[in-house]
């Protein structure tokens, strides 16, 4: 299974009518191959990075149902709502992601994905990009052990993100060396301690922990907090 | 046919061990399969860009076989490969493409060479165009009625052919976005094109130039050298 990660920079005059197309036509186009389901439909939360800017993520069966899909949105039924859709944004920077061998989300169950719009509450995640000076393996490999081990062993009540995801671009579709961690968040009084604290632990004076080993392989990340809509089929 | 364009900024001081990574790492190991080939290994010429950028092109069959590829370099037999290839690279940025209804084709997949090959390096110039929202489809169907017959016509200011037209597949690079890979057969024209002002017919009402400007206005030219091992010239 592979997942396609978009990131759209939607005119801003277009947003509603952007997120409208979607939800009211896009997603159950998508549904009617039985190869591919909308999965998250992501807000990026204003006040904490560019505004006006959508991540979608698709899971796709195979290779053979994104050829499908391709061939739909180049040159079949998809072709004029794409178009419609690329009248509401700047532009769209796709990827293409396979789970990392340890990620907890490996397979969907395509089927059971909903497709109906139904609403809930909302949650936002932390999206994680890192792009390590070291082998990509190694940075993956340190992300199992040092990060989502331990990460594992905490207690849901001090667990500031539980991480649903965690992919590799597929090679030739994106930034190589580049991973990402897909992660709930769990406590938003955590995550405001987080953003307020002045303090910022020197890592280099932490020899064995996550931050001073992480420098061991990289140093550039980005995240990005993202919210879902009140309708998005994963959330 | 869908190609991998992949744009690699190269370490510096293991240019030489890069280029054979591809040349005797690569090329062979997808020879062994039906399903992929290197099409072409090319470097941005030198005094006209980023220094040490290298854009590889790998043809394969379908997506389910671009898969099959991505799967094999992620956890499979070319995982090492990538691997050391980590070593000898900063990072690439790539995109899978797919052919513009209009463009001309390469040879089939095993047609094109997979070794042995040496040849004097061919100078392409890589456009990269980026339509305005919504645009994408009638920028693509006037390039093909337009500006590719121009470049054949007698009095063509620049002396080249389109070999690929390209365009990013879904979720698999940035979009809208079209790529042309176009062989120059002549070099003066290109350095009139460098040195001398573009003259007003050519910019004016009724020219491609002009009329395109609704369609785009931004768009990125490279000048890319062929190795002389390059599958392709």
């Amino acid at each position: 299974m592979l997942f396609v990660h978009e990131t759209h920079r939607v005119i801003g005059r277009h947003a509603s009518t952007f997120e409208d197309l979607v939800r009211d036509e896009w997603m159950g186009a998508l549904a009617r191959s039985e190869g591919t389901r909308l999965l998250w439909y992501l807000n990026h939360a204003m006040g904490s990075g560019p505004a006006y800017e959508v991540v979608t993520i698709t899971a796709v069966a195979d290779g053979a149902a994104w050829d499908a899909l391709g061939a739909r949105m180049v040159a079949g039924d998809l072709r004029d709502l794409a178009t419609r859709l690329d009248s509401c944004r700047h532009e769209v920077e796709g990827k293409l992601l396979f789970p990392v061998y340890w990620s907890a989300l490996q397979q969907v169950e395509l089927d059971q994905v909903p497709t109906d719009a139904r609403r809930h509450d909302l949650s936002v995640y932390m999206q994680d990009t890192g792009w390590p000076d070291a082998p990509l393996d190694e940075y993956i490999e340190l992300w199992d052990q040092d990060y989502w081990q331990i990460m594992r062993q905490t207690p849901p009540e001090q667990k500031l993100l539980d991480i649903q995801a965690c992919f590799q671009v597929a090679h030739g579709s994106g930034i190589r060396p580049e991973a990402i961690l897909m992660q709930k968040i769990m406590n938003f009084e955590t995550l405001g301690r987080l953003l307020t604290n002045a303090e910022e632990p020197d890592p280099t004076t932490w020899p064995g922990t996550y931050m001073a080993k992480g420098l061991e392989v990289r140093d550039q990340w980005e995240s990005k907090l993202l919210r879902t809509s009140a309708w998005s089929p994963l959330w | 046919m869908l190609f991998v364009h992949e744009f690699h900024k190269v370490v510096g001081k293991r240019a030489a061990a890069f280029e054979a990574a591809y040349r005797d790492g690569w090329m062979p190991r997808l020879a062994e399969g039906d399903e992929a080939r290197l099409a072409w290994y090319f470097d941005l010429s030198h005094g006209s860009g980023l220094a040490y950028r290298v854009v590889t092109v790998t043809a394969v069959a379908d997506g389910a076989a671009y898969v099959r590829l991505a799967e094999r370099v992620a956890h499979g037999d070319l995982q090492a490969w990538a691997r050391d290839l980590d070593g000898l690279q900063h990072e690439s940025h790539g995109r899978v493409l797919t052919t513009l209804p209009w463009s001309p084709s390469i040879p089939p997949l095993a047609d094109i060479p997979t070794g042995g090959v040496t040849r004097e390096p061919s100078l392409y110039m890589e456009d990269t165009m980026w339509p305005f929202p919504g645009r994408l489809r009638d920028y693509v169907e006037a390039a093909g009625a337009v500006y590719r017959p121009s470049l054949g016509a007698e009095d063509a200011r620049m002396h080249m052919n389109v070999a690929l037209g390209l365009e990013t597949l879904p979720g698999a690079g940035r979009s809208p976005e079209v790529t042309l890979l176009q062989r120059l057969s002549s070099l003066p024209p290109l350095i009139a094109l460098l040195t001398q002002d573009i003259p007003p017919e050519v910019t004016g009402p009724g020219s491609w130039m002009h009329e395109a400007l609704d369609l785009r206005d931004r768009w990125r030219s490279r000048l890319l050298r062929t190795a002389p091992w390059s599958p392709l010239p």
